[in-house]
């Protein structure tokens, strides 16, 4: 977190050395925001990736808008960018209203010389253009453009932004951090929880969607970042960025054109050796897609179809260890859900676990009336108790690599509750587990009391199998960078 | 590298005459520079030639037509495969000349290719090409109607490691060809995996070469081998 001060002018080394400790000092105590006045100019030709923390984690952030301009939506657009900072954002925002209405606001972008790294340029696309070089000038080291511009405006743009690193044009849904309760977007009230999920999203809609989804599920989110039509930051530098962020456990990447593929699969292949990283897509029919489809997976990303298995398996790769085999146990509190998630077992190509004959006898003797062939089923009357005792002993089984814990609240005597103690057991376990409360309102009572526990939770038992598809994948990926195997075929013959 | 050079000084001999198409002898001929096997392939200008190439190569033989113009020598009826003593080669010779003739009059021909015959085998498509985003990839298939009609294909990026190179292999819906059924041992995936191997290096290192088209390639049973029968090389333009 403290990087930045490597980049500073060199001091004299004991002197650095105790401003380290001041800083640790600082951090310890309640979070303040820190007055800090950047003099160092950027360097004269920014090598790829500089400057890409100061979008993400800017030392001070200014909006410039313009509140009276005449074109279409940029004053509304401009007004939620400044409410959404000024609801979360715990570090500094300057505002510049270019014309001079809003309250609190600069008119001049000189007032804010030296005091942000990161410029929000939330004005219509002719005054953007206009007022980028002053913008430029006032020393941040990122911009990033919210409006969208034809080919050659494009051009004068990458001109202008000298030195300075630029996100978009056309991100008009920002960059959001959780954790600074940063969000530049132009969209009211996106702010997604905290948790381990990034996304990168070349299309603004498409982000937003994924957003708004990931809020409805309750799911964490770390960065969010809207890519935009990329004059400058690209796809591969986010991905680089996002592969050392602590915060972030699964990077996820909506795209539909690559920019360089080479160096994308590049810096996808160092993020997964750290973290999954899932994509998708669009451009399934072209031919080329064959093309995108081999590299990502050389590049061992995980590609998905739509925003909702995008999520659904990110929420599984955020929350549970991978799966480090294929064989899987299913315990459910009913028959006909437990053979459907049979049925998709065999769709992902997993297996079904054949449990050791003692855990088997374990189950069967200290539970009476449990089905010990996988699935396992508890009957009718399972409670949290049945539940804890046969996981805690099915996840023991060495044959068993994963598990999905079905648990069906109507028609069976279970309650949502009884879902905490249960999760408690699966807090421990080193084994992956999904959850599967099949249903509308019963699965919506289920993950409203896991949503905040390692838990991830699915409406069937086909999504949830995805997910743990998904966790065997990452599992070969983990698999063959501590231990490189010999391929299926070499193996076969 | 001794290979690269020779393959550079190869293609720079070629592309003095201003054309970016090799012919098939001179395609294996760079291939096998770069010691991916293939059959034998001389050209012979004339009647005379040919049968005393056969003799060379060692019955039985094959002829296919060398000229630039034509590209699918089977459409032309330009291929004569199976040849076992020298009155076949000579009938041979005169025969692939009146049909290519027939096909396209005006076609410059060089004359045929004398070949060394192969058993049939189960047959697989190997190319490469130059993707404009990725760079150089390799693209696998079944041979006849699986890629032709099904577009059973799989790709991967250059150069591509073992695992890549089995991967691929194991990806085309039509695989089960290649691992034996119906009582048929399972074909050389192995040395199908070095051919794999090799095109994707050759396509990373001489990117001169724009396209490579392999089809067929003979896998044999397993522990056999494998062999590009045919091959294409387009060079990049400039």
């Amino acid at each position: 977190m403290f990087r930045f001060l490597k980049k500073k002018p060199p001091r004299k080394p004991k002197k650095r050395r105790v401003v380290v400790k001041k800083l640790k000092k600082l951090k310890a105590a309640p979070r303040k925001p820190r007055k800090l006045k950047i003099t160092r100019k950027p360097r004269a030709f920014p090598k790829k990736g500089d400057g890409v923390k100061a979008i993400f984690e800017p030392r001070g952030v200014v909006i410039i808008g313009a509140s009276g301009a005449k074109a279409g939506t940029a004053p509304a657009l401009f007004r939620s960018a400044v409410e959404n900072m000024s609801r979360t954002y715990k570090g500094k925002t300057h505002v510049i209203d270019l014309s001079g209405k809003m309250e609190g606001a600069f008119r001049d972008v000189k007032k804010v010389r030296g005091k942000a790294e990161l410029a929000v340029l939330a004005l219509p696309p002719s005054l953007a253009l206009k007022n980028i070089k002053k913008v430029v000038d006032a020393g941040v080291r990122a911009i990033i453009v919210c409006p969208s511009y034809e080919q050659e405006e494009r051009g004068e743009l990458s001109t202008a932004r000298g030195n300075v690193r630029v996100l978009g044009p056309n991100s008009a849904m920002g960059v959001i951090n959780t954790h600074t309760g940063m969000c530049t977007s132009l969209e009211r009230g996106m702010m997604p929880k905290r948790g381990g999920i990034a996304i990168v999203s070349q299309s603004n809609s498409v982000g937003a969607a994924v957003l708004d989804l990931a809020n409805n599920r309750g799911i964490g989110v770390s960065k969010f970042v809207s890519l935009g039509d990329r004059i400058d930051v690209d796809e591969a530098e986010l991905v680089n960025y996002l592969s050392k962020d602590k915060d972030t456990r699964v990077i996820c990447i909506g795209i539909g054109d690559i920019r360089d593929g080479r160096e994308f699969v590049d810096s996808l292949r160092a993020a997964t050796e750290k973290k999954p990283v899932v994509i998708l897509r669009a451009g399934i029919a072209q031919l080329e897609d064959k093309v995108y489809d081999a590299a990502f997976k050389q590049a061992r990303a995980i590609r998905v179809q739509d925003i909702e298995e995008m999520l659904d398996v990110a929420d599984a790769l955020a929350k549970q260890p991978p799966m480090m085999g294929d064989k899987i146990a299913i315990i459910s509190n009913a028959r006909g859900p437990a053979v459907l998630a049979l049925d998709a077992i065999h769709r992902e190509g997993l297996a079904l676990a054949k449990l050791a004959e003692k855990t088997a006898k374990v189950v069967s003797q200290r539970c009476p009336g449990t089905d010990v062939s996988n699935p396992i089923e508890l009957g009718v009357e399972a409670k949290a108790k049945q539940y804890e005792l046969v996981l805690k002993n099915v996840l023991a089984d060495p044959n068993v690599d994963g598990a999905v814990v079905i648990n069906m609240l109507k028609s069976r005597f279970l309650d949502a509750e009884d879902m905490r103690a249960i999760a408690e057991v699966l807090k421990k376990s080193k084994k992956p587990v999904v959850d599967v409360a099949m249903g509308g309102e019963g699965y919506v009572l289920v993950r409203d009391v896991l949503k905040d526990t390692n838990v991830p939770t699915y409406d069937s038992p086909e999504r949830a199998l995805r997910a743990l598809k998904a966790l065997r994948k990452y599992g070969r990926v983990k698999g063959k960078i501590e231990a490189p195997v010999v391929s299926k075929a070499a193996k076969k013959h | 590298m001794a290979a690269k050079k020779k393959v550079l000084e190869f293609i720079s001999s070629i592309a003095g005459q201003k054309r970016r198409e090799l012919l098939e002898f001179e395609s294996k001929k760079l291939i096998s520079l770069w010691g991916i096997p293939t059959t034998r392939a001389e050209l012979a200008r004339d009647v005379g030639g040919a049968v005393k190439l056969a003799r060379e190569i060692k019955y039985p033989v094959v002829l296919k037509v060398a000229s630039p113009d034509i590209i699918h020598k089977s459409d032309a009826r330009g291929v004569k495969v199976g040849l076992s003593y020298e009155l076949e080669v000579k009938h041979a010779f005169e025969e692939i000349m009146a049909n290519v003739r027939a096909y396209k009059p005006n076609a410059n021909v060089l004359g045929v290719t004398v070949q060394e015959y192969l058993p049939p085998a189960r047959e697989v498509v190997v190319g490469t090409m130059q993707d404009k985003s990725f760079g150089p990839t390799v693209m696998f298939g079944l041979g006849g109607v699986w890629v032709e009609i099904m577009k059973d294909v799989s790709f991967r990026l250059a150069p591509l490691t073992r695992d890549d190179a089995f991967e691929m292999i194991e990806e085309v819906k039509g695989y089960s060809v290649l691992t034996g059924v119906r009582g048929k041992p399972p074909a050389d995936t192995e040395a199908l995996a070095d051919i794999l191997q090799k095109v994707g290096q050759l396509a990373v290192e001489v990117p001169e070469i724009a396209e490579m088209d392999l089809n067929p390639v003979f896998v044999f049973d397993k522990g056999k081998g494998a062999v590009a029968v045919d091959a294409r090389i387009i060079l990049r333009e400039g």
